[in-house]
């Protein structure tokens, strides 16, 4: 009846014997690969995958990059991804190999990023027989991808592998697991690649309902004080020029999502930044001021909205996503625009009367004179380094983060100018995310400088990867910020629990012995006035380099909207004096001060 | 918005996995599963489910649209009762003494039931019925000693007007 059952005790279809049964499962996987325009992979060789690591050894035009956990490969794949549009793939054994993975496929469900996760497993007579490194990989990231399947029969491999991609870059993206057991890799076929894909049910987005869009206007025209709040699907659909054009006719501010930013110009005059938790002032104050908030491939998610029941309270709330299921989730929108955002804003743009709005363009120019985000001078602060960072690239590296403080200042104070340059686990918040998500832009894109920003907690995480570096010459360089504390905890205990510091003072080993020993160039600055010249040593070196930043050990982000509390009750950066009278700050209004982070 | 139950069909597409996959849906997202059926249909490989589901309006059409994102699934929708039959199938046991033997026969009667198998021991009661009737049968057969009840879940057919 359903097909699960037909697995266990069943002979696998292996298709030997036949003239005309002539590739192999190896060779259709690599065949795919090409088929799809993969360049580059990120694995890990094991017992049950080496039929497919024998194959590959004929196809030198797929380069296969051997990562030390497969848990970075998966975020090397991701890195791929996000820098570039395209399907990142990663490659991992059976039971370990497969569970290694699952932080970084986890970690682009989260984030809609197109990935193609290919796990060997036992024989598929084996399969439920608890096999040595059986796993039933399947099973386990049924909640955390696309789609998911376990190939069983040799004919479907072609089938299977060409839909994964399809499904992996269409509509909603994100990752896609195709799990294929050993008997697979080596039984033959004849069966060819489907020349198109179609899935009954599946309907990828396309042009909106004109009447939709046609209400979304009219709310504009209607509007005195709107914003538009552009987060990553704007970037997943192509659609920054149409945003760009949106916003310059009818003068509405663009506010940002966390992975939002590098959907429109951080220099613009119309931007506005990142708004929320730690949002900048002006873009929280904006909505919660605004009459009309344009929420563009956004989901709304909890540390954008603060506590729903006070976001955006002056205002109507119309969305555009491609996603039914975001429309109504945290947020109840008074109209929505559905479709893929590319075509939505075309068609708004030919609807949109160009307007001017200079009491709203001055009131938010008064919010950024009166909250700016400032880095206390004379000290060496992790702000210091981001913004030294920012302009000794003047924006124009690719960045990827890892997660916690740093996180929020680099959103705060690196002005991505380009799209697909910043690489950052929003969702998931996955720490050790940073360094491999560098590696796998770098690999994409060789020509862009890429810097990895990662605190000492995070990298501790996922610093095997020197090698990986090191051996492709990879040329990363790893902004560390090292302050002796898992910064963004440390900072919630000292708001939240009393500054009782519980597990949170976090020992290093002495980088620069470690980043000799990998054999990759060291550079340490503890001071403001070596910081431009720490960076050009870093830039002028031709391979990856490791730049240690030993910053001010604590040091609290601010703006923030305390856990559970409305964006209404943001709290100011306490130094930031002229503010304190209108905001009361330091004082948090939270509604569940012991509320998870 | 007041919670109650609806009544989702699904048409999907059969593949390793897809029960779990379905099912994983209502237990990872929060949505409350009073029941559901499974079965083959009139498509090969592809099969038709019934959910039972208890929410409010919002979060009963927030689980449409999460039922509806997953790749096996073809089509879903929420049924109206008036514009659908929907029935459940039950057996239940009940293992009366010899003096209440004939007041079993006269409720199986009375509900049209059918009595597939029965001993000295026990009757086995079998009702396909809309699910307000079944669960009439069972409090009517609560006195003879019930021991043990299989149900189905309630399978739901669409019924244009």
């Amino acid at each position: 009846m359903f097909a699960a059952d037909k697995v266990v005790g069943s002979e696998p279809n292996v298709g030997h014997g036949s003239e005309k049964m002539n590739r192999s499962g190896a060779r259709i996987v690599m065949e795919a690969l090409v088929r799809e325009g993969v360049d580059t992979i990120f694995g890990y060789p094991g017992g049950v995958v080496l039929p497919l690591y024998d194959e590959m050894l004929n196809w030198p035009q797929v380069k296969h990059v051997l990562v030390r956990h497969e848990q970075c490969a998966a975020h090397m794949a991701d890195g791929y991804a996000r820098a570039t549009g395209r399907v990142g793939v990663c490659l991992a054994t059976s039971g370990p190999g497969a569970t290694n993975l699952v932080t970084g496929i986890a970690t682009a469900i989260m984030d809609g990023i197109p990935m193609v996760a290919i796990t060997g497993n036992v024989n598929s007579w084996a399969i439920g027989k608890d096999a040595f490194q059986e796993t039933d990989i399947q099973g386990i990231t049924i909640p955390i991808t696309k789609h998911n399947y376990l190939v069983t029969d040799i004919h479907e491999l072609p089938q299977v592998l060409a839909e994964a991609f399809y499904l992996a870059n269409t509509g909603r993206k994100g990752p896609v697991l195709v799990d294929i057991p050993k008997d697979v890799f080596t039984a033959l076929t004849d069966a060819e690649f489907p020349t198109t894909i179609s899935r009954r049910g599946y309907v990828v987005a396309g042009a909106p309902d004109p009447a939709q869009v046609e209400v979304a206007a009219a709310m504009i025209a209607e509007a005195k004080r709107p914003v538009i709040i552009a987060g990553a699907g704007v970037l997943h659909s192509g659609a920054m020029d149409e945003l760009l054009a949106l916003a310059e006719t009818t003068q509405i501010p663009v506010i940002n999502s966390l992975l939002g930013l590098g959907s429109f110009p951080r220099n613009h005059k119309l931007s506005v930044g990142m708004m929320g938790m730690h949002g900048e002032a002006t873009g929280t104050l904006a909505v919660q001021e605004a009459d009309l908030v344009m929420g563009i491939g956004i989901r709304f998610d909890d540390r954008l909205t603060g506590n729903t029941n006070g976001f955006a309270p002056k205002a109507k709330i119309v969305h555009f996503d491609l996603d039914p299921s975001e429309i109504g989730k945290t947020v109840s929108p008074v109209a929505f625009v559905l479709g893929d955002l590319k075509q939505s804003l075309a068609e708004l743009n030919k609807l949109v009367q160009p307007t001017t709005r200079p009491e709203w363009d001055a009131q938010l120019t008064e919010w950024k004179q009166q909250y700016p985000l400032i880095v206390p001078e004379g000290r060496f602060l992790t702000r210091t380094v981001l913004r030294g960072l920012n302009d000794h690239t003047k924006g124009q590296a690719i960045v990827a983060t890892d997660v916690g403080q740093h996180q929020m200042w680099t959103a705060q104070f690196y002005k991505m100018e380009r799209p697909r340059s910043f690489l950052s686990s929003g969702g998931l918040g996955t720490m050790g995310y940073g360094f491999p998500a560098a590696m796998g832009a770098k690999f994409a894109r060789p020509d862009e400088e890429v810097w990895a920003i990662a605190g000492d907690g995070g990298f501790q995480m996922t610093l095997q990867e020197l090698q990986t570096a090191v051996e492709y010459n990879c040329n990363v360089k790893i902004c560390l910020i090292n302050n002796g504390f898992l910064g963004m905890v440390r900072q919630w205990q000292e708001l939240f629990y009393d500054n009782r510091h519980s597990h949170v003072a976090m020992g290093s080993p002495d980088f620069g012995k470690l980043a000799d020993a990998y054999g990759v160039k060291f550079f340490r600055c503890s001071r403001a006035e070596d910081l431009e010249a720490t960076l050009q040593g870093a830039s002028n070196h031709d391979g990856p380099v490791l730049c240690e930043f030993v910053v001010e050990m604590e040091e609290n982000v601010f703006p923030m909207v305390g856990p559970g509390a409305t964006n209404s009750s943001l709290v100011m950066d306490p130094d930031l004096e002229d503010s304190a009278a209108a905001h009361e700050a330091g004082a948090f209004e939270t509604t569940h001060a012991g509320a998870k982070h | 918005m007041s919670s109650h139950q609806h009544t989702i069909t699904a048409l999907v597409q059969n593949e390793a996995g897809t029960i779990n996959r379905l099912v994983s849906l209502f237990r990872r997202r929060g949505f409350s599963l009073a029941s559901f059926n499974a079965g083959d249909c009139e498509d090969p490989g592809f099969s038709r489910l019934t959910f039972i589901v208890n929410g409010d309006d919002s979060t009963v059409s927030q689980c449409l649209k999460q039922l509806d994102k997953l790749i096996d699934v073809v089509e879903c929708e929420d049924l109206k009762p008036e514009l659908s039959v929907q029935r459940e199938l039950a057996l239940i046991r009940v293992e009366p003494t010899e003096e209440q033997r004939q007041a079993v026969y006269n409720v199986v009667n009375e509900f049209m039931a059918r009595t597939p198998r029965a001993n000295v021991n026990c009757i086995v009661v079998e009702q396909v019925s809309d699910v307000s009737n079944l669960e009439r049968l069972i409090k009517a057969l609560e006195p003879y000693n019930i021991t043990e009840i299989v149900r189905t879940g309630t399978v739901a057919m669409k019924v244009e007007e």
